[in-house]
């Protein structure tokens, strides 16, 4: 028997090699565009290649013990060709404990496909008998939804003939098709003609990208795969038009408190790496964006989604409509319309929408954030939002009762709907404004609300905060210069971190809350680059000479000339005017700004970066590129 | 619509009830609850807890029924044949043939969360729906669903509750977002004939006297209607600041009622609501009553959120703990017993 240690010594200096090499680990990937198209989709595929053999090496249990296998470690072997046979037991085992629930069918999906012609026929059938008798609850959110039907669909195209007893729906695979097509087209039709409910995710984003990779790769119907592969192109062209430096800027539908003061402490952010290769991945590559990954290769970046996101010449802004969460209660309408704003420049970006309900319990608002060269651990970012907390906003969205859903709520992974302290969640009682680099938040609280304050968020990345005598508090974010000024009296607490949707209690990172207890009260942010001053100094200067009135009664007003020379009129409940003109939302397009351009109804996406173009047509279904003329 | 003629228990029911009719034997009933015993279960995870329809046994075990599911707000029988059930559930409408072997989920993509389930037991084939975003009817025992809201509002329309009359088909009343909604021909036309301004969360017709309904609400108190659910009267002392969650009658007494509430707890009624005593001694503080029940027995049951399924001989005087811990039961429902 020949000696096994020099080989035991390879695969150890292999895996400290590969180890070395990860980007988990590694240092803050360079945010320089690849020019090279060659070069470009060969990093492409070495990202995903370096996510698969994670998952393909256990490390997400730290373990390689087949006994330990989930569905995403067994996916990444089959796509390596590693362990049919511990992955066909495996299989089998996992079936035999059905879950319930889109989290348990997309994988069960990726496993099924993935599994064809490597799996043990015992295994698929498995997978099949499971599909049969396990009930699965379709959830009540629109990623729910998203995963549920795109996994039905599959489901019921890969077992095309099968009558209704042998599925959990009590419906034959034409019946499940037909119900999981309409849904599909739906949701297609709606988010690319009024726009999409969860926008912008930091952390769903995987629910939908998944999913949709699934149909580009496995559908067999043309109109649905070609829906999967345009809907993709969609979600990421918003990605990348709303990043900076492959962090994820501006409102968000639905986020957490991590990304909130992390702003690069997102799925979202995995999700850049993997396409753009600007940022570093986040733990774990994602999580569920693994399962993105073991088929990421069956998609292309295109050329122009990839420029937008690593190669800016200019600041710009992005105007967008989207959709609120579904309101079944307390509401004119079943999803009122979102206005989003997001201004990116080198340094910084600011981001908002006009306030008000969103999500009920996760949107983030607006903000200001600033870029970082490694943002690991850096809460880059400054705003202010009204803790609202309320029984009518829950049954608003849920079908709930009053009383039980706010404790409900911080006990299943939202821990900090009811605190006062939070900085997570929108409130009727906004109203925000932005111009390019101006944001305006007015709060019109009314008495007997729970938390009758507003919080606005300092961090512990700031440098050089200064509470001016003139009422303007200065701080230094990275290379941006931020001027706060609050409208009314306030007091400092600390910032407490509720690390996941399962922390007990808020974690001292460092940081601080400006808590302001007046009902009437408001937020005015103005940001710059620190190039555009000759010192820290000159720039608290210009700040304190801006023409600025402001009262709080009857409502909070502000007359104010912006840094950039905009006179801005905002009054809560009022129209905001920008040099004596009202802002007219209703011409709102679907997307507007120098890379997404849609028009409202039209299903239809043009993307734009220099002369490259690609149009995505949901009506026609097709991808159109082409070189435009200088 | 046919309209049936009224036979057995409720026949017996009714004659009773109108003074004039020959002694009946006392009327059997089943007593079924929806339950959800829902143990840290995320979407997605394995069910690890057995939940869905129980039905009490004779020995006074609580016996499941049919499929696994959390979400399950309500059941409804079909009369003619008790193996055809519904459930209204998260999912929708699911509807068994065959007594709970197998099922079909009955509604497509357009509707969800539904929230209560009737079958008219005079034109059994007609089956209603109760929607967060309105009414949906069968009239093929849930083969195919359609929305019929003709009178509801368009917004405003969120139905927690659906029940029919069982003395006419197709006469049905919807508890909205803004109230009492009648329909007398199978959901074709809606009225409002108690208006609200926050959520109708139950409505129950008297075992007793058809032409008596009780209804609660988020935040106008509890109701009573004596002519049929045209006029609804208020009572007067039942508290009305924060959520009813529910009401029943008592099948052993006319004038027993009882009503369940988050805040207000057990809440009794033995002279027909002329007054209501508290009847949370005994119970687990603070209150957090999701739901009450009265069984064929008379016994008063309590499902305190989070907690389990707390009984009452002496109809809330003194309580103790049944079975089922963890429980939130969702309905309970006593009906007359079936031989079919």
């Amino acid at each position: 028997m020949k000696p096994i240690f020099p080989l035991v010594l390879l695969l150890t200096l292999t895996a400290l090699s590969a180890q070395a090499r990860s980007a988990l680990s590694g240092p803050a990937p360079s945010t320089a565009p690849v020019l090279n198209e060659q070069q470009r989709q060969a990093d492409y595929a070495r990202r995903i290649d370096e996510v698969i053999d994670f998952a393909a090496g256990g490390a997400k249990f730290k373990t390689n013990d087949p006994a330990k296998l989930d569905l995403v470690t067994i996916g990444a072997k089959l796509v390596r060709g590693q362990d049919y046979d511990y992955c066909s037991r495996r299989v089998i085992e996992l079936m035999s404990k059905p879950g319930t629930g889109p989290f348990w069918m997309f994988p069960t999906v990726s496993t099924a496909f993935l599994g064809r012609g490597r799996l043990s026929p015992a295994a698929l059938a498995s997978i099949r008998e499971a599909w049969r008798t396990a009930r699965q609850l379709r959830g009540d959110t629109e990623n729910h939804w998203m995963m549920y039907y795109a996994s039905l669909y599959l489901m019921s195209e890969l077992y095309p003939n099968d009558p209704a007893e042998s599925w959990y729906t009590g419906k034959s695979s034409a019946e499940n098709l037909a119900e999981a097509r309409a849904y599909l087209i739906h949701w297609t039709d709606l988010s690319t003609s009024m726009g999409q409910g969860e926008f912008n995710p930091t952390e769903y984003i995987g629910e939908y990208a998944i999913p949709l990779l699934f149909l580009a790769s496995w559908a067999k119907d043309p109109a649905i795969k070609e829906r999967g592969r345009l809907m993709l192109d969609w979600l990421f062209a918003e990605l990348a038009t709303n990043t900076l430096n492959g962090v994820l800027r501006g409102p968000n539908s639905r986020t957490t408190e991590g990304p909130v003061v992390e702003r690069w402490n997102a799925m979202a952010s995995s999700f850049s790496w993997m396409l753009f290769g600007n940022t570093p991945p986040t733990a774990g590559y994602g999580g569920w964006g693994l399962y993105f990954a073991v088929v990421a290769k069956n998609y292309n970046v295109p050329e122009v989604i990839y420029q937008i996101a690593t190669n800016r010449s200019a600041d710009y802004i992005q105007h967008d409509r989207a959709r609120t969460r579904r309101r079944w209660r307390y509401s004119d309408e079943l999803s009122p319309l979102v206005y989003k704003t997001n201004y990116l420049r080198t340094d910084y970006a600011v981001g908002s929408t006009r306030g008000g309900m969103i999500d009920p319990i996760q949107s983030h608002v607006w903000d200001v954030t600033w870029a970082e060269a490694d943002p690991r651990k850096k809460h880059n970012t400054m705003f202010s939002m009204h803790p609202h907390s309320s029984m009518v906003a829950m049954q608003s969205a849920f079908t709930c009762y009053p009383e039980p859903m706010i404790k409900a709520v911080t006990m299943e992974g939202k821990p900090t709907y009811d605190s006062p302290d939070k900085i997570l969640g929108s409130s009727p009682y906004e109203q925000v404004f932005q111009d390019l680099d101006t944001v305006v938040a007015l709060y019109d609280i009314p008495v007997g609300e729970r938390f009758p304050h507003i919080n606005g968020f300092f961090s512990k990345d700031l440098v050089k905060v200064t509470e001016s005598p003139s009422g303007w508090i200065f701080a230094q974010g990275g290379h941006a210069y931020l001027a706060y000024r609050p409208l009314a009296g306030y007091t400092w607490i600390k910032y407490g971190h509720f690390s996941g949707g399962w922390a007990k209690v808020g974690l001292d990172l460092g940081g601080r809350i400006l808590t302001s207890p007046h009902l009437k009260n408001g937020t005015i942010v103005q940001a710059a680059s620190v190039s555009e001053f000759p010192s820290f100094a000159a720039f608290q200067a210009a700040i304190i000479a801006l023409p600025l009135q402001f009262s709080l009664e009857p409502v909070p007003t502000v007359n104010f000339t912006t840094l950039r020379g905009k006179k801005v009129t905002c009054a809560y409940g009022q129209t905001p005017t920008v040099d004596g003109r009202p802002l007219d939302y209703s011409q709102w397009k679907l997307f507007e700004g120098p890379y997404l351009n849609s028009e409202v109804g039209s299903r239809r996406l043009t993307i734009t970066h220099g002369q490259l173009e690609r149009v995505l047509d949901l009506n026609a279904l097709t991808a159109t590129d082409r070189v435009r003329t200088p | 619509m046919v309209i049936k003629k009224i036979t057995g228990p409720l026949l017996g029911l009714l004659l009773s009830t109108l003074g004039g009719a020959p002694p009946t034997p006392k009327p059997a009933y089943d007593f079924f609850i929806c339950a959800n015993i829902n143990r840290n279960y995320t979407i997605g995870a394995e069910i690890l807890t057995m939940n869905g329809v129980f039905q009490r046994d004779a020995a006074g075990a609580w016996q499941h029924l049919g499929y696994n599911d959390m979400g399950v707000t309500a059941v409804a029988f079909d009369p003619r044949d008790r193996r055809v059930w519904y459930t209204s559930a998260l999912n929708g409408l699911w509807r068994t043939l065959d007594g709970g072997k197998s099922w079909r989920m009955c509604n497509g993509w357009e509707m969800t969360e539904a929230r209560d389930v009737a079958v008219d037991p005079n034109a059994p084939d007609y089956v209603y729906l109760a929607l967060p975003d309105g009414v949906a009817v069968s009239a093929d025992r849930a083969q195919t669903l359609e929305r019929r809201e003709n009178g509801l509002p368009d917004r405003g329309k969120y139905t927690q509750a659906i029940k029919v009359d069982r003395t006419r088909a197709g006469r049905v009343f919807a508890g909205c977002e803004t109230g009492i909604y009648l329909t007398e021909d199978a959901a074709a036309h809606w009225r409002q004939v108690l208006p609200t301004k926050e959520m109708v969360t139950d409505i129950q017709q008297s075992p007793h006297d058809p032409q008596v309904w009780l209804a609660v609400t988020q935040n106008a108190g509890a109701w009573r209607s004596t002519d049929g659910g045209v006029t609804w009267i208020n009572f007067p002392n039942v508290p009305k600041a924060r959520a009813l969650y529910n009401v029943t009658f008592d099948v052993t007494q006319p004038l027993r009622y009882a009503i369940g509430s988050w805040i207000y707890g057990v809440l009794t009624t033995e002279d027909g609501g002329v007054t209501w005593q508290d009847r949370n001694a005994g119970l687990p503080a603070p209150h957090r009553v999701w739901r009450v029940g009265i069984d064929p027995a008379g016994w008063l049951y309590a499902s305190v959120y989070g907690e389990t399924l707390y009984v009452s001989k002496d109809f809330g005087r003194t309580w103790r703990a049944d079975a089922l811990a963890g429980t939130g039961v969702n309905n309970f429902m006593i009906l007359p017993r079936s031989t079919n």
